[in-house]
């Protein structure tokens, strides 16, 4: 567990959410991780808005708080030990018990559905991850270019900087 | 002094102890948007006191912008909306702005007009409403304002009234995505055109063309991109227009049957605008909220609300994407996100099952964008996620899409209200509630599945469709009837004469086109119309 100074989340629950959101991106690069986490963290703690909140969902602080507890409540009810002791395929099919709403402990969730907190972690998750410079790298997406802009921008041409496939170069 | 060194030239707010009009001036704008822009450089054009209150920063693009996707959702309005129906709207960077600017510092540059049925549709089609006026009322302002921004586009445009030419060239050359895109419309025998587009194709008052950075929608750098931030506002200023950024409006404040200025919150301090006009420019949740939100004993229901209509019949445009696997390399991220788009659909065809049509664009998509939304917002409610999105997203660079602009039907139960829940100011949070009805569901399902076509034209397996909705319009809508509408054709409320409302809130219906031209060209119009009443000192 590196040593970040966490807004809003305690310890357990960042080690947690840095868990489930290594199972989520399907990456467990530390460096990556560690990024999403904090990121999370930031827009949690802040109180600038989250945009749109559904009627009777709870807000951020409480609904991320909230949620986490019911995945390692779903962890125990399932098999009887915390999330990150997990093996990966269980962590996968703890999640998707939250994503579908086929939850084994119905207690853990009685202030929200679990697929309203399920589909707002993996949205802010996914927006953290893919901005990562490591996973444009992976992906082939160049990042910035600013102030030069893209010249060929048509089909089969790329500017000498950018990236190309593996079997290209 | 260098054509770049003046471009760097930041216009800067008046501090708001410095106030030269705060007891006397002629008319108070409130928000600095598409609407708000054009009107104060109007009025302040003609030699009118112009204040304009935004809630918003007044942005520096060299500084305050950056290429990245995640930092730059703080150009959207985040504060928190409660959203309800049967398919609520996610609002923020989706559809609203907040800054100088307002929705223009994010928006596409997708610069279209209405066509003549789009005021009619109920005469016409038998459905929707009929706006006050016709395509012909507003041509004289699409004109002027797309000479004044320089808008790019090709020479013959093939639907609507308007067939070109732009006052700029078409771009040149567009994107792979977009080419993609025109291929397989032709292969299937649907016309296509590269965009009319409010981004430079040639130098034009200080201002570099494009360079293809793919960023429009999170600020436009090079000032390539026409915004209200970095033309209407400046030139307004210039104009002596006094801008005050960071203010939000609390409250309409009356004197008897007329408004007489409003109450503003700048750092935590409230403060008094007196005005002979307001206009409200604050967009289709903003502008309703302030009005319920601004009721006395006078006006219980809220000001300018007799007919019962303000926050009523709210419209997004349904905007489904599809994104589809090609075998050649197609870099999603590449040049303006919107080069290419079709009409072909836009007009009722009977046959089809439903009334209106719809817009299709080639649309490019940056990687948070695409990843958060073919993971959490997938038409067929479920997700993608753990190594299914890792591999999908490793083939980023394989992948084309189009975006639907789709006609939605006028509802009096979608929308805004008061929910009980009060902001950072002491103000009732809105509620924002929105359900798809009948026609408006065969109208996407249909868009849908010509989007697949175009991508299986393309050589390309359409995989990933997701439910998105773009702009809003409506909540303060204008008509002849003062019982079925909030305001007359130039804006101006049935009930209160010195109170105007502009912006994409006094849409009748939505039309299948971006409504940004439309908002500009009806502000322009309300913008004569002001002038010449205060000239007669008739408001």
């Amino acid at each position: 567990m590196p040593a970040i100074a966490n807004q809003f989340f305690t310890k357990p629950e960042s080690l947690l959410l840095q868990t489930v959101v290594g199972v989520l991106v399907h990456d467990h690069r530390l460096e990556v991780l560690t990024f999403v986490v904090e990121h999370l963290d930031n827009t949690t703690a802040s109180n600038i808005g989250e945009s749109q909140r559904k009627v009777g969902v709870p807000p951020q602080k409480e609904l991320y708080r909230s949620g986490l507890k019911g995945i390692d409540a779903e962890s125990h009810a399932a098999y009887g030990t915390d999330f990150v002791a997990l093996k990966l395929d269980q962590q996968e099919a703890v999640l998707q018990h939250v994503a579908n709403g086929g939850i084994q402990n119905q207690e853990a969730w009685t202030n929200m559905a679990p697929a309203d907190f399920f589909k707002r972690l993996l949205h802010d998750t996914v927006s953290a991850y893919y901005s990562h410079p490591l996973v444009w790298s992976d992906i082939g997406y160049g990042g910035p270019a600013y102030p030069r802009g893209y010249v060929r921008v048509e089909k089969g041409l790329t500017d000498p900087w950018e990236a190309k496939a593996n079997d290209e170069s | 002094m260098t054509s770049h060194d003046h471009r760097t030239i930041t216009h800067r707010p008046t501090p708001v102890d410095q106030r030269k009009y705060a007891d006397d001036a002629d008319v108070c704008i409130v928000g600095a948007g598409a609407a708000g822009g054009v009107l104060a450089y109007e009025l302040a054009k003609a030699g009118l006191r112009v204040v304009v209150l935004e809630a918003g920063p007044f942005w520096d693009p060299q500084h305050d912008f950056a290429s990245d996707e995640l930092s730059m959702r703080r150009l959207a309005w985040q504060e928190t909306r409660l959203v309800a129906g049967n398919d609520p709207l996610r609002l923020g960077h989706n559809n609203s702005g907040r800054g100088i600017g307002g929705g223009t510092v994010h928006f596409t540059g997708v610069f279209l007009r209405f066509h003549e049925s789009d005021f009619k549709t109920k005469t016409v089609d038998g459905v929707g409403e009929d706006w006050p006026i016709t395509y012909q009322d507003l041509a004289p302002y699409y004109d002027k304002i797309e000479r004044e921004i320089a808008v790019s586009g090709p020479n013959h445009f093939p639907w609507g009234s308007f067939q070109g030419p732009y006052p700029y060239p078409v771009r040149e050359p567009i994107s792979a995505n977009a080419q993609l895109f025109r291929e397989g419309c032709e292969k299937l025998g649907i016309e296509s055109v590269v965009a009319p587009l409010a981004i430079l194709s040639a130098p034009f008052d200080g201002r570099p063309p494009c360079i293809n950075r793919g960023f429009c929608n999170q600020g436009c750098m090079p000032n390539a991109k026409y915004s209200g931030l970095i033309h209407h506002i400046p030139k307004a200023i210039a104009e002596g227009a006094e801008v005050l950024s960071d203010c939000m409006v609390t409250e309409i404040l009356m004197a008897g049957d007329r408004v007489s200025g409003v109450l503003f919150n700048h750092n935590g301090l409230t403060h008094r605008q007196m005005a002979r006009v307001v206009i409200l420019a604050g967009f289709v949740v903003e502008t309703p909220r302030l009005l319920l939100s601004s009721a006395n004993a006078q006006f219980p229901q809220g000001l300018a609300n007799s007919s019962g209509w303000v926050g009523k019949a709210i419209m997004p445009h349904s905007s489904h994407d599809v994104y589809g696997r090609l075998p050649e390399e197609v870099r999603l991220y590449k040049g303006t996100p919107v080069l290419a788009l079709t009409q072909h659909f836009y007009e009722t065809e009977r046959e089809r099952g439903f009334a209106r049509g719809y817009t299709l664009s080639a649309h490019g998509a940056r990687p948070v964008g695409m990843a958060a939304a073919i993971a959490a917002e997938r038409e067929d409610g479920s997700y993608l996620w753990g190594k299914q999105l890792r591999e999908t997203m490793l083939d980023y660079n394989m992948y084309a899409r189009i975006t639907l602009v789709g006609e939605v039907l006028p509802h009096p139960d979608n929308r805004v209200t008061l929910s009980g829940e009060k902001d950072e100011y002491g103000m009732p949070i809105p509620t924002v509630t929105f359900s798809y009805q009948e026609n408006d569901k065969q109208l996407y399902k249909h868009a849908i599945g010509q989007m697949n076509r175009i991508i299986e034209a393309m050589g390309g397996q359409p995989e990933h469709v997701v439910s998105d909705t773009a702009h809003l319009m409506g909540g303060c809508r204008m008509g002849n009837d003062r019982e079925t509408s909030v305001v007359n054709e130039y804006g101006q409320s049935h009930d209160i004469p010195n109170l105007f409302i502009t912006g994409a809130s006094t849409f009748v219906t939505s039309s299948g086109s971006n409504p940004t031209n439309t908002v500009m060209a009806l502000a322009a119009r309300t913008a004569d119309k002001i002038i010449e009443a205060m000239k007669k000192q008739d408001v």
